[in-house]
């Protein structure tokens, strides 16, 4: 993945996260994670994995929900799938 | 009473590991139901009526429960069924639902639906396992706790309860402070035939407290907006719950009124879930002095339908809750007797109870239903003492 996909994939999860947990996109940081905000709680979290789905049309199983904790880990989650 | 049946086809399919919480859930679709059934393929369902209705009222009945269907199966997780524990082949002499002789020794006395008085068997059963398991928060030096039953209504709300569990949710009010509401009350106060007290409802003061649905949540409230200067709980206690059911209430296995016995972990996350498995390990050992078939496996909370798909799935993924899934050998069934749960920092983050470096507490508990015990129990080993294993010599009976 070159520079210019890995900031649209990071936009993308920006626009992703403001809009399943409501916030701003100025509280979503590169190191933001599950836990940091009140919005991010397990209804929250829950709401991210069902935007994912939407978005990029994936099956996420409860293994994978357990693990797409933070914007690191959704990034690297959506780079592996665009590599499968 | 006669009764009236509708079928109908299941706008999705309900996948099988939905087929339980999806019938369950009927109950609460409309007060005619008498009991609702999901057929195993999950495709048809069939409702008993308590009266026959007409066109314009069975496609009113059709329409809720298919919205009970859609928000449960539509984009539903298959949970992640983890087994951490299976001893349901443990040798057992008995087959029979201790229900029936239970009755007809008078040793249960239904006061209403979901509502026993337990006999002098029962109970001395009851202690029993009370003792074993306070045996158990000794082991912890666990320190004792005594809760209310009544619980405040702004406590609930704090920590979400009523957007989780409405359905269960049981109230307490009072008359009014007005000599006239009181006077009235006093004289014309009458049960109609199915039990329900002729009062006119502005008659009683607005709710502020409910019955409790569990033990951990006082424990919890209590150090609210705290910090814990040791950074670590450990408690337990025992106390009545209240979780009403509708029609699924049934015998002992599935009481409005219950007993729970908890041993409540509150700390780092580390030692929340270090104890939660301790826990565990100890009560293997319990259960196999006194021959419990039982297993123990992930499991989620009954919530409410519009909460149902996404917290279930989120408690199945972090793998929060194990059931000790009791053998029910009469119904080639099983029963949850108790569970070991883990909360993360969530009770920590919504009352603000904190560990000495200001981060949120996690919590856990560990806790057994005393009444389902006592019936499991039954369930497996009979009435005859002589059957019973060496364990359990101490009942005295």
């Amino acid at each position: 993945m070159d520079d210019h996909q890995t900031t649209i994939l990071a936009q993308n999860i920006q626009a992703l996260l403001v809009e399943a947990l409501r916030i701003t996109q100025a509280q979503v940081t590169p190191d933001l994670a599950f836990g940091d905000l009140p919005q991010w709680d397990s209804m929250g979290h829950m709401e991210v994995m069902m935007l994912l789905e939407q978005r990029y049309n994936v099956e996420i199983n409860a293994d994978t929900i357990a693990t797409l904790t933070s914007v690191a880990a959704i990034s690297a989650y959506l780079q592996e799938r665009d590599h499968a | 009473m006669p009764e009236f049946t509708y079928e109908f086809t299941t706008s999705e399919v309900v996948p099988e590991f939905l087929v339980g919480e999806v019938q369950s859930k009927l109950a609460y679709v409309d007060e005619d139901i008498n009991k609702a059934t999901v057929s195993p393929a999950g495709d048809r369902i069939t409702l008993h009526l308590r009266q026959s209705p007409d066109k314009l009222r069975l496609a009113e009945l059709e329409e809720k429960t298919q919205r009970v269907v859609l928000s449960m199966v539509k984009g539903a997780y298959k949970p992640k069924v983890q087994v951490l524990e299976d001893h349901l082949d443990r040798p057992i002499p008995y087959n029979l639902d201790p229900h029936i002789e239970l009755a007809a020794r008078g040793e249960i006395s239904q006061e209403t639906q979901g509502v026993f008085a337990l006999g002098p068997l029962v109970s001395r059963l009851i202690n029993y396992f009370e003792r074993r398991f306070l045996e158990l928060a000794d082991s912890f030096e666990a320190a004792p706790y005594r809760f209310p039953t009544l619980i405040p209504a702004r406590y609930l709300e704090r920590v979400k309860y009523f957007q989780a569990f409405p359905h269960s949710l049981t109230f307490a009010t009072h008359l009014r402070e007005d000599l006239d509401a009181i006077d009235h009350f006093a004289q014309n106060a009458a049960c109609q035939h199915d039990g329900a007290l002729t009062v006119p409802l502005d008659t009683f003061s607005p709710i502020q407290t409910l019955l409790s649905p569990a033990v951990c949540y006082h424990l919890y409230f209590a150090l609210a907006d705290q910090s814990l200067p040791q950074g670590k709980v450990v408690a337990t206690a025992v106390g009545n719950c209240f979780r009403y059911e509708s029609i699924n209430l049934s015998s002992l296995e599935r009481l409005w009124n219950f007993t729970m016995r908890e041993v409540i972990f509150i700390g780092e996350k580390e030692f929340v879930l270090e104890n939660r498995e301790i826990a565990r390990q100890r009560m293997s050992g319990v259960f196999e002095e006194i021959g419990l078939a039982y297993r123990v496996e992930s499991a989620n909370d009954p919530f409410f339908i519009g909460e149902f798909r996404k917290q279930a799935a989120f408690q199945s993924a972090f793998q929060l809750k194990f059931e000790i899934r009791a053998r029910l050998p009469f119904k080639d069934s099983t029963l949850a007797v108790g569970s070991y749960n883990y909360h993360q920092d969530f009770f920590g983050r919504h009352l603000n109870m904190t560990l000495p470096d200001g981060s949120p507490a996690h919590t856990g508990c560990v806790a057994f239903g005393l009444e389902r015990m006592a019936y499991a129990f039954l369930a497996q080993y009979g009435f005859d003492p002589r059957d019973w294993p060496a364990a359990f010599k101490e009942v005295g009976l």
